[in-house]
């Protein structure tokens, strides 16, 4: 029991990192990432080439983060400008297709350059033991780092005034464009930032098991799903909705088997839809 | 009527030029039943503006339903085929309603039909007892013996598509045609006039939705087995983005010439192995961000241009009008 629910709460904090930068993105940007999990595994590729070239772990790790915001920023730059021409409705239809291209394009060349690539960062001592339970030490550095760039974000976005221009943009970008905040350049910052949490899952993911380069659409929908649950424009909800269907996708994996696991994930984001399009757990924050 | 007379017997000529080879037969065939998809697409998509992300799942619903039924059940294809469709076009008629009803934007409406599809896809791999999971079902001998042999196949998919495309005429010619348009200029102006907008993107949505599952549940019998990597989001939903965008949206050939493009630079990259999944990425980039309009539009101002050297503007834009 216990060892299900600290599964599902690692890999919910994982979620959560996706789904975090989905929120942001399409907060400030007006634009749904369907190439976000493309950047996660952007950063773990980009790590995996650091190790063969001889780096050590941490600074292959880095490293990966540092290319995937890398991707990011060159992608808002370049594919988004078309998008950012249109607002509202215009502007989520051309950059949703636009990112969808994208993440082909990004699928399609991993698969060509370098397929059957993984990346798993093996640790010195595999299970230590926490008030009787065994854990694993992978899983347990996974989370910590995750919690570690939650409260990073978490106190840039509450406590540094660039933080509360981001927030304030979230709000009402037209408010926030008359009081002197420039909307464009603040979104290319937190494109940079989501961007760069992704590859922090991505990392984090070759850390508790490995990854592959076919699992970008997969980390794309996890995530979507969970900002959707979270409620698209809440950070925390997000943060919560990421370990609630964890949770929820660990019990059920174990007890129903992973394809009704992951129906029940998808009903779930469904309803949440048609029932609260602001999120189910939006009003918590 | 005219230009679906000239298309028709061009398309009923090509098995006389193919004939011959099953492989390029095979190849046509496929791209009448893509013409067919994006002609239903282009009425979900192009006319009433609603996202749907689940072509895959609406066409393999009514393959699987097809297909399971006859081998569970015994009955016969000619009648399965129908519950098929029937299926398929209820789902999206569904999707449809509730998206109006809830006021979805086209970007939820977009997450909901998409979790369908990878709900369709679970789905298939879970209820393994009646879809054999991911190995499929072999549909081979089960009743359709027609289309099992490849120039007969060919005439049952060129049937399928014309009849589309009447569906398409009539529906434009009618009082839903000028509904749809009106939709598509702007919805809200179109309530206020007085046009039932739940009502008519319902019916775009059922319509279309049958013409998938159609064309999908056939396409499971031609095919000799079904499985999910038949009715992929990759393998259905792009292509026939891809094809309507080269095509042009809201007209009524372009759907037909964007899928035939579409089958011909696929047939190019396919030396290259696993790079189309690159090449459809640079696609719908490429074609979202420099060419909204797709082909038929680009070709028939260049018609009209051509034609207005003789003839008087008024004429020419008569002609462009007569076309589209």
């Amino acid at each position: 029991m216990t060892a299900i629910l600290f599964d599902g709460v690692v890999q919910g904090l994982q979620l959560s990192l996706l789904a975090v930068g989905i929120t942001l993105i399409y907060g400030l940007g007006g634009v749904l990432n369907l190439a976000h999990g493309q950047f996660a595994v952007v950063g773990g590729v980009a790590a995996a080439l650091f190790l063969q070239f001889g780096l050590d772990p941490i600074s292959s790790g880095f490293g990966g983060i540092l290319s995937a915001g890398i991707l990011g920023l060159v992608v808002d730059r370049t594919l988004l400008l078309p998008a950012y021409r249109y607002r509202g409705e215009e502007r989520l239809l051309l950059g949703l297709i636009l990112t969808l291209g994208f993440s082909f394009l990004v699928d399609g060349y991993l698969n060509w350059q370098v397929p059957e690539f993984s990346l798993s960062f093996r640790l010195p001592v595999p299970m230590v033991e926490i008030g009787g339970i065994p854990m694993r030490t992978a899983s347990l550095a996974a989370s910590a780092i995750a919690l570690a760039v939650f409260a990073g974000l978490f106190a840039f976005l509450k406590l540094t005034l660039t933080g509360k221009s981001i927030r304030s943009i979230i709000e009402n970008e037209a408010g926030a464009e008359l009081c002197g905040i420039d909307p464009s350049r603040t979104r290319t910052l937190i494109i940079f930032l989501a961007a760069m949490m992704a590859g922090v899952a991505g990392v984090t993911q070759g850390l508790s098991s490995s990854l592959g380069t076919e699992m970008g659409p997969e980390f794309t929908i996890l995530g979507l799903l969970v900002a959707v649950v979270g409620g698209v424009r809440s950070i925390n909800g997000t943060l919560a909705a990421g370990i609630l269907l964890g949770v929820v996708n660990a019990f059920a994996s174990h007890y129903v088997g992973a394809y009704v696991a992951y129906i029940i994930l998808l009903s779930f984001a469904m309803a949440t839809i048609l029932v609260r399009p602001t999120g189910l757990l939006a009003r918590f924050t | 009527m005219k230009s679906i007379s000239i298309l028709a017997l061009v398309l009923a000529l090509v098995p006389a030029v193919a004939g011959d080879s099953a492989y390029y037969l095979r190849l046509a065939t496929l791209a009448l039943i893509y013409m067919a998809w994006t002609v239903a697409f282009n009425l979900i998509f192009g006319h009433t503006k609603q996202l749907f992300l689940c072509l895959n799942a609406l066409a393999g619903t009514a393959g699987y339903v097809a297909v399971v039924l006859a081998k569970d059940a015994g009955l016969s294809p000619w009648l399965t085929v129908p519950i098929g469709a029937a299926a398929a076009a209820g789902l999206g008629a569904l999707f449809s309603y509730v998206s109006v009803r809830r006021g979805l934007g086209v970007i939820f409406l977009g997450i909901v039909t998409l979790a369908f599809s990878l709900i369709f896809h679970n789905l298939v791999l879970g209820l393994r007892q009646y879809t054999n999971g991911e190995t499929g079902l072999v549909t081979r001998g089960l009743g359709l013996p027609l289309l099992e042999q490849p120039v007969p196949a060919y005439y049952v998919f060129l049937g399928v598509l014309l009849a589309a495309l009447l569906t398409y005429h009539l529906l434009m010619r009618s009082k839903s045609g000028m509904a749809f348009r009106a939709l598509s200029d702007d919805e809200l102006t179109a309530q206020l006039s007085g046009i039932d907008v739940t009502r008519y993107k319902v019916l775009a949505a059922a319509v279309a939705s049958a013409i998938l599952g159609l064309a999908g549940a056939l396409y499971a019998f031609y095919n000799g087995i079904v499985s999910p990597s038949v009715f992929s989001f990759v393998g259905i939903d792009i292509p026939v983005l891809i094809a309507l965008l080269l095509g042009g949206m809201r007209t009524r050939l372009g759907p037909v010439l964007g899928a035939a493009a579409f089958t011909l630079i696929e047939e190019m990259v396919r030396p290259w192995g696993q790079l189309n999944v690159l090449v459809y990425g640079v696609l719908l980039i490429v074609l979202f961000t420099a060419c909204r309009e797709g082909l038929v539009p680009l070709a028939t101002r260049a018609a009209a241009a051509f034609r207005g050297r003789r003839a008087p503007a008024a004429g020419s834009r008569r002609v462009q009008e007569a076309e589209r």
